[in-house]
């Protein structure tokens, strides 16, 4: 594999060069002009952070607080911590479950020999990922609803309880509520990138590990795993930036006045703060904290992997 | 090189189109914005014959309010023969998916807005409000609203008034038939099979709520019955959180207690009744009384439910479940319809449930944007909403359709026109009252009739289902107002009351504002929490740990303040210790 990565070309940066490339140059302005326009420029509210930001008085006139908008937020607030908390773990539950599902999930698919049945079920499992959250939410609802619902139905059925169960007040579930659910809408669409990456794998390696007399099971974790094993890490990588992104939706949907200590995350915050509380200032903090932890994070996990000698981005 | 040039021509086209694409947008905003000032340029006519023969343009507002309503029909009857009178219309567009505080929020964040709004301190805190007092002079109906002093109390930090509250205003006298507010809503099958018996206290409504429960413990068609139904979501959790002023005989101040003699406030959430109401909570739900899905529906969830008819019991305000309550009539549930019960903690005590008010001390109301590009404009419509004529269009609609005239001018409706007037249908297609503009209550301006259809003496009680007038007869009632306590709260002599329009303009700058925001957070997650514990006493414990932690006193103290000012605004005396 390493072999294959494309040698690294340093060529200086000078005038001729620029001359000599000005077609390229000109072709990728206006996606540079489009990231500059809607990702770094409203980068300049981040000011709002240092400042008591009043919209009457706009970013020049508000006044600078320094960090006491940090302070609010890490000094003395439980609720802060107990966010960050929320969000840390249904992210990290819904990465090692949306990981742990989409490779399961391609792994037996790919094991499946009839091409009907299995494009069929293939389709049906990345149905979910187009619809939309509040439909979603409305579904696991009806699920787990204690009037009808079928999980309290099929319980009832098989006499585990005596009285359905409202799952939705139960603290300790909620986390793995909306991983579970995660899991349902997107392990099918996450697994096509593991099929197609399957699908490259040399079938010869097969032939001769069946010549060698290994059963399925061992072609899998022999074979197809290892074969597999760069886009997981590449995947991998790009994910654990996303921690901290744990959703919005899903929980904002779902929680409720009694779920709010675990079901609040740092966006459900910041748009309390931000937005219903016109508190812009702590809003943008918050989210600034977001960011920073969440290029730490790819830091870290871009580097363990250098270490490690294994996949990296950059 | 011929491909250079046009590879550089694309690269060009490419970057062109997409500054064009912005500004198209631009200009298709500047068209639209100047569309609408050409709308608005020629001031509308005053003389009303005048408007009848030419056509004249009509002007058109927007207003967004942060409340759940009906939106009307673009092609709404009523709206469009106001517009003809008095030359302007105003689209109304409402809450819909999001909480009050974050659909206000976003529109303060990008800065542009309807014409109309809902006031809140974060409107005025943007600078997004405009002042009106100036112009009052120009428009009667809007300075007549309200008498001098009650307008002087909307006066903000700048000596200006930016808003026009819309509620309240008693035209000559109260002319109430029914609870607008806060009761114990009860359906009326449920007193009928016990036999009309008095209903007085917490513990007698769960007995019989029991009783009859234990009867009839499903709907005809098998669907379960829910004998009490809980809506504890968002801000409308006062129907969990606030019975504990009313179980003490206290009226609706709604964040706190206020003695009328010595002025002091006091806080509901800790006195024994709280302790005593909740645990009564908790045993219902543990006997399967109240619905155990109560902690998790939200508003529509709720009003569904209700209107099903499967609810016999709820604590809410009339006005906001009063969609279910017409579902419930439109679709002819027998028995289904609600009667409000001014319960107590203990038997004997007088409730004030029902209040008659107006406040000497207003806060918030309709308020008029910066991004209203014809504010006199704007400020004609609501003047012109207020006229006679216009608000009998608002209120009872178009004679001969929708309600007759006697020969003593007095307003009468056929059966049809009742059932009609609560059709959402009819109400969207037809029905025009602009709800959250100034209006009246209590008289017509016309001296005869009361300004609401379902107020109307003669009216009233022949409109009212026969289960309900079979009810009311029973415990000597007329109106729903018969049913409860009548309480008159006089503006002058009581100018605190109601105290949840100050909490209404407080932000989270103050220390008491950020407390209640604490305490309503800590409140909106433990008093679910306490209602369905195992171990109520330990689940109580908890809560108040928690919601000392939250600082209330910090709240309350500025709660009382408030009333010292306020007694002091409109009485001028201070009467502070």
């Amino acid at each position: 594999m390493k072999a294959e990565r494309i040698k690294e070309v340093n060529v200086k940066m000078t005038w001729k060069e620029i001359v000599k490339q000005r077609k390229l140059i000109l072709l990728s302005l206006p996606f540079v002009a489009y990231v500059l326009l809607f990702n770094y420029v409203p980068l300049v509210g981040w000011v709002m952070a240092f400042q008591k930001y009043k919209p009457k008085d706009g970013f020049f006139s508000s006044k600078f607080v320094g960090f006491d908008n940090f302070e609010f937020l890490f000094v003395n607030n439980p609720d802060f911590i107990r966010v960050i908390r929320n969000t840390l773990a249904m992210g990290v539950i819904n990465l090692i479950l949306s990981f742990a599902f989409a490779i399961a999930f391609a792994l037996v698919l790919n094991e499946v020999v009839h091409k009907g049945p299995k494009k069929l079920v293939q389709t049906i499992s990345y149905l979910p990922h187009f619809l939309s959250m509040i439909i979603v939410t409305g579904i696991v609802r009806d699920v787990l609803s204690i009037d009808n619902g079928i999980i309290n139905d099929i319980f009832i059925k098989f006499n585990l309880i005596d009285k359905p169960i409202n799952f939705l007040t139960i603290k300790p579930l909620f986390w793995w509520i909306v991983g579970l659910s995660n899991v349902w809408k997107e392990t099918g669409w996450n697994s096509i990138i593991y099929l197609a990456a399957i699908t490259a794998i040399s079938p010869d390696l097969y032939e001769a590990a069946s010549i060698d007399g290994a059963g399925r099971l061992r072609k899998m974790w022999n074979i197809t795993l290892p074969g597999i094993k760069p886009t997981i890490f590449i995947l991998l990588l790009i994910n654990v930036g996303n921690v901290l992104n744990a959703g919005f939706e899903i929980q904002y949907l779902l929680g409720n006045g009694l779920l709010q200590p675990v079901s609040q995350t740092i966006d459900i915050y910041v748009l309390k703060y931000g937005i219903s509380q016109a508190n812009y200032s702590i809003g943008t903090a918050a989210g600034i904290f977001k960011s920073v932890v969440s290029v730490i994070l790819i830091f870290l996990a871009n580097s363990s992997a250098k270490a490690a000698g294994e996949e990296r981005l950059f | 090189m011929k491909k250079r040039v046009i590879a550089m021509l694309m690269c060009i086209i490419l970057m062109a189109s997409l500054f064009a694409a912005c500004k198209k947008d631009d200009t298709a905003e500047k068209e639209k914005e100047t569309s609408t000032n050409t709308e608005t340029a020629t001031d509308a006519a005053d003389d009303k014959a005048e408007a009848t023969e030419a056509p004249k343009e009509i002007k058109e507002f927007t207003a967004f309010f942060d409340r759940e309503g009906i939106e009307l029909n673009d092609d709404n009857e009523v709206q469009q023969l106001i517009a003809e009178k008095i030359g302007a219309k105003c689209k109304e567009t409402w809450l819909t998916g999001q909480t009050a505080e974050e659909a206000v929020g976003m529109l303060i964040a990008s800065g542009e807005y309807p014409d109309f709004m809902n006031w809140s301190p974060e409107l005025q805190d943007a600078g997004a409000t405009v002042a009106i007092d100036e112009y009052f002079d120009k428009f009667p109906n809007i300075k007549n609203f309200w008498s001098e002093s009650q307008w002087n109390t909307l006066r903000q930090a700048d000596g200006h008034i930016y808003s026009m509250p819309q509620f309240g205003k008693i035209n000559e006298k109260v002319m109430d038939t029914s609870q607008g507010g806060e009761a114990f809503w009860l359906q009326t099958r449920v007193l009928k099979w016990a036999g009309y018996p008095v209903v007085e206290t917490l513990d007698q409504l769960f007995a019989l709520l029991g009783d009859y429960y234990a009867a009839n413990p499903t709907e005809a068609d098998g669907t379960p019955v829910i004998p009490f139904e809980i809506l504890a979501y968002d801000w409308r959790y006062f129907c969990l959180e606030n019975p504990p002023q009313f179980l003490d005989g206290y009226p609706n101040n709604g964040r706190c207690i206020v003695d009328p003699k010595t002025f002091a406030v006091s806080d509901y959430n800790i006195t024994p009744t709280a302790v005593r109401y909740f645990k009564k909570l908790n045993e219902e739900y543990k006997k399967g009384i109240i619905d155990p899905e109560f902690v998790t529906i939200n508003h529509d969830q709720f009003l569904e439910k209700i209107s099903t008819g499967r609810v016999l019991c709820f604590v809410e305000q009339k006005w906001d479940f009063q969609t279910a309550e017409d579902a419930i009539k439109s679709q002819n549930l027998e028995g289904c319809t609600y009667v409000p019960l001014g319960i107590t903690i203990d038997p004997g005590m007088s409730e004030m449930y029902y209040a008659a008010n107006e406040a000497a001390v207003l806060t918030g109301g309709l308020c008029i944007t910066t991004s209203c590009k014809d504010i006199e404009g704007a400020l004609k419509f609501v003047n012109d909403l207020l006229d006679p004529e216009i608000v009998t269009l608002r209120s009872w609609g178009v004679k001969d359709v929708d309600y007759n005239v006697g020969a003593d001018g007095l307003f009468t409706r056929t059966q049809e026109m009742r059932d009609n007037a609560v059709k959402s249908e009819y109400k969207a297609a037809h029905g025009c009252g602009y709800g959250y503009f100034p209006n009246y209550t209590g008289m017509n301006p016309d001296g005869i009739n009361a300004m609401l259809p379902d107020q109307q003496p003669a009216e009233f009680f022949v409109g009212l289902k026969p289960e309900v007038q079979e009810c009311l007869t029973a415990y000597g009632a007329e109106t729903y107002v018969d049913m409860l306590d009548y309480n008159e709260i006089d503006g002058y002599e009581q100018p605190w009351y109601p105290m949840w329009s100050f909490t209404n303009t407080i932000t989270t700058e103050t220390p008491g504002g950020l407390a209640w925001e604490k305490m309503e957070e800590t409140k909106h997650q433990y008093l679910p929490s306490v209602v369905i514990a195992e171990d109520f006493d330990a689940a109580w414990a908890e809560y108040m740990e928690a919601y000392k932690a939250a600082k209330p006193e910090d709240f309350f103290a500025e709660m009382q303040e408030a009333v010292y000012a306020r007694i002091e605004l409109v009485q001028g005396k201070n009467v502070r210790p």
